[in-house]
């Protein structure tokens, strides 16, 4: 880390009136470390290694740059920076397709924020400890149906003990912490921080067919939990919500970059004596491609516009834009795998990272169909 | 005035407006509707004019009011919403009143331009040339300057409302031996004289909004001649420009209403319980958010005005979207939606699948915007 980047901490002490500037500076800095230490190559070498994520670029962005603290309230240690601040780190994170949890951290404390007064302690957790935080919503059986979550919380206050298995969890490989979705013994649903190191927990994290993100089976039996949201509250429905928000940000950046790595190539590949992007039949998928990533990318906009302001229509925005904009990375990395020819097929070149990706994204915190479903019901068709 | 003012203000005027002899006008014109209701839709703009709705943005002294793109917007929101008339003076409003002022005479805009906001005049648009299409540099029609008139020979078609129109402003070839994009003027045509014949085209709706316009001699005065002698394909684009701006903006809320007309019927008649139908309604319902979304976000962008890129992606998005909704119409309707009025008369569903057609191959075809984003967005070669 050199001092050419702009520090965070700095940036949060100007007024609202350069929040703009602000965060363009903040998406610069983040840009600057990630195209120096996280380009797709290294992706590749990260995804095929031992600990599936770069902890030297987590500290990085962790310890150094301090992003975790980015916008957890100021009261609590951190900047107080606004929802756009965690959002564009994630667009960036998810252009490069960097394997890690720090977009999944950066998720969980977004909905902690949203959680109110019972996360405070873990957000001032966040940063004194700089904790990275995993989120478990997913159980076999019931997918990501928050209705059919079997997870048992027992106990009451702060002391709580959780049973169930959660699966498909993403991030806990680098995580501290994993954000839990179980139903206390009145049947009501909540949201419980579990220490990955405490007794009664036991991950497995597996190969997975998107290397660049690691999955894991989180066993939980009787584990030590405190609940983050409040009773009688929605904060299952938060944590899905951003966790769709998480996936549609990605998703949606990842669709650009993919998109402008399959046009840069045809701009130079030749064959019959001209670039191949001077074909009609090509440049006019490329033009759909186009459409679709900045529909995508509108859809993503109007997703940080919700977060931000806190509209009621949280969920659906969540749920649509995490659709449109998985599918549209799918679309966008099936063609480029095809517009790039033998070489799209190969795994030294780039274009099936994002085609696994698109796929991982689609299926994850509820597939097509499912979330199709919910939006319809959701905009009361 | 907040946009919320501006608002309160165009919807309760309509509200006020659509009574009296105008409720019958409601729902009249349009898209495939454009047969329906002349005289009461001509009254109707010189209403609208009166009241100050035309020329929105445009300078005062030729009767326009000062509104943000925000409030254009707005006005095309409300104007849907209360199901207000197709407009006959789309083109005299969005086309040359935009071209005029960018490129007109001060003595032109004073002469044309306070007749449009008005609602007196009616213009249509002279570009399109059999075998031409979207290749608009392949323009026939002739004018040779005599004195201080050209006269004019050739043939236009898909001329929208020619056969209502007042005006025409027309591409004309002024430099004989010139080709393509070069040797081009722009005129500003009277279509009440002798030598121009309107015939009308029957599409396959069975009605007709588009003509062919037939120049026999027909004169245009030099002083109606727009920008310079030879240099009308840089104003002819510029009216291109203008075409897909602000209206399309505002065009969701139209399209929001017929999606749920289309899913009202799919409930009323169980075709909703068709999984593979719901499917498409539901894909339906998420595209139109992806255009409101997109729509915003290029208002948020677009300062002064739109630019042609983006209005090529918003006129990919919405002629699609809408080609598919007409499919959709019908197939919710079932068997049903083959069956017609008498004289072919159809009803919203049949005219929508039908007319939706259309939607991709006028204002530069599907593939003419690819080629225009794929080239001047993605910079791929020509």
């Amino acid at each position: 880390m050199t001092g050419s980047h702009a520090d965070p901490r700095a940036v949060a002490e100007t007024s609202h009136t350069e929040a703009a500037e602000d965060l363009a500076q903040i998406r610069a800095s983040v840009a600057e470390v990630l195209d120096g230490q996280a380009d797709l190559r290294r992706t590749h070498e990260v995804m095929v290694g031992e600990q599936g994520y770069d902890p030297l670029l987590h500290e990085l962005l962790t310890a150094e740059l301090g992003l975790l603290g980015l916008v957890v309230p100021e009261h609590l240690g951190g900047l107080g920076l606004d929802v756009a601040a965690a959002t564009a780190v994630i667009e960036e994170l998810g252009a490069r397709l960097v394997p890690g949890a720090l977009a999944t951290s950066l998720t969980a404390i977004l909905a902690a924020r949203a959680l109110g007064p019972n996360a405070e302690p873990l957000l001032a957790r966040v940063v004194d400890e700089q904790l990275t935080l995993a989120v478990a919503l997913a159980e076999d059986g019931a997918g990501w149906d928050l209705e059919q979550t079997a997870t048992r919380a027992t106990g009451a206050g702060d002391e709580w003990a959780l049973t169930g298995t959660k699966t498909v969890v993403a991030g806990v490989e680098a995580a501290r912490v994993v954000l839990v979705t179980a139903r206390n013994p009145g049947g009501e649903l909540g949201v419980y921080a579990v220490d990955l190191a405490a007794d009664g927990v036991d991950v497995r994290t597996h190969m997975t067919l998107d290397q660049t993100r690691r999955l894991s089976t989180v066993h939980l039996r009787g584990a030590a939990a405190s609940r983050v949201d409040a009773p009688g509250g929605e904060g299952a429905r938060v944590l899905l919500d951003h966790v769709r928000a998480m996936l549609a940000l990605e998703s949606a950046a990842a669709a650009r970059a993919c998109l402008d790595l399959t046009v840069d190539y045809l701009k130079v590949r030749e064959q019959f004596g001209r670039p191949i992007g001077s074909f009609q039949a090509l440049k006019h998928r490329c033009a759909d491609l186009a459409v679709a990533v900045a529909g995508a990318r509108a859809t993503a906009d109007h997703l940080v516009t919700t977060l931000r302001t806190g509209a009621a229509t949280r969920s659906h925005d969540a749920a649509l834009a995490k659709l449109v904009c998985a599918d549209t990375l799918m679309t966008v990395a099936a063609e480029a795998i095809q517009l790039h020819g033998g070489i799209g097929f190969t795994f030294e070149h780039h274009a099936h990272l994002f085609f696994k990706r698109g796929k991982s994204t689609q299926l994850l915190a509820g597939s097509p169909t499912a979330v199709r479903a919910e939006v319809a019901a959701l905009a009361g068709l | 005035m907040s946009d919320e003012q501006f608002r309160a203000e165009i919807r309760g005027w309509l509200q006020e407006a659509l009574t009296g002899p105008f409720a019958e006008a409601v729902g009249t014109g349009g898209e495939g509707r454009e047969h329906e209701a002349h005289e009461l839709r001509r009254e109707w703009e010189r209403h609208l004019g009166r009241a100050g709705w035309i020329g929105l943005s445009w300078p005062t002294e030729y009767g326009g009011r000062p509104a943000t793109l925000a409030q254009q917007v707005i006005f095309h929101e409300e104007y849907a919403r209360a199901g207000a008339p197709g407009r006959l003076g789309h083109m005299s409003e969005q086309l040359l009143g935009p071209t005029l002022l960018a490129f007109g005479t001060p003595e032109q805009k004073a002469r044309f331009l306070p007749r449009i906001t008005s609602g007196e005049d009616i213009w249509c648009q002279g570009y399109s040339e059999p075998g031409a299409g979207s290749d608009l540099a392949g323009v026939r029609t002739r004018a040779v300057r005599r004195g201080d008139h050209y006269v004019i020979t050739g043939q236009k078609v898909w001329t929208s409302l020619a056969h209502l129109a007042d005006w025409c402003f027309v591409l004309c070839r002024t430099d004989p031996g010139s080709t393509r994009h070069a040797g081009l003027s722009y005129l500003l045509v009277p279509m009440d004289q002798p030598g121009v014949t309107v015939r009308p085209i029957t599409q396959l709706t069975g009605t007709s909004e588009f003509n062919e316009v037939f120049f026999d001699e027909a004169v245009a005065a030099v002083e109606h001649r727009v920008g310079a002698e030879g240099e009308g394909w840089k104003v002819a684009m510029g009216t291109l420009g203008f075409e897909r701006g602000v209206s399309t903006l505002g065009q969701q809320i139209g399209f929001r209403r017929r999606l749920d007309a289309v899913i009202a019927r799919a409930h009323s008649n169980g075709a909703w319980l068709e999984p593979a139908l719901r499917d498409r309604l539901v894909d339906a319902y998420i595209g139109l958010e992806v255009m409101r979304h997109s729509a915003v976000r290029l208002l948020a962008s677009a300062g002064e005005g739109l630019s042609g890129l983006e209005a090529s992606i918003s006129k990919l998005q919405w002629a699609t979207w809408n080609r598919s909704l007409g499919e959709l119409a019908v197939d919710v309707e079932g068997a049903g939606a083959l069956l017609t009025g008498p004289g072919y008369e159809l009803d919203d569903a049949q005219t929508h699948f039908l007319f939706s057609r259309a939607n991709t191959i006028y204002g530069g075809s599907n593939e003419i915007q690819r080629n225009i984003i794929a080239e001047r967005l993605l910079g791929l070669p020509r």
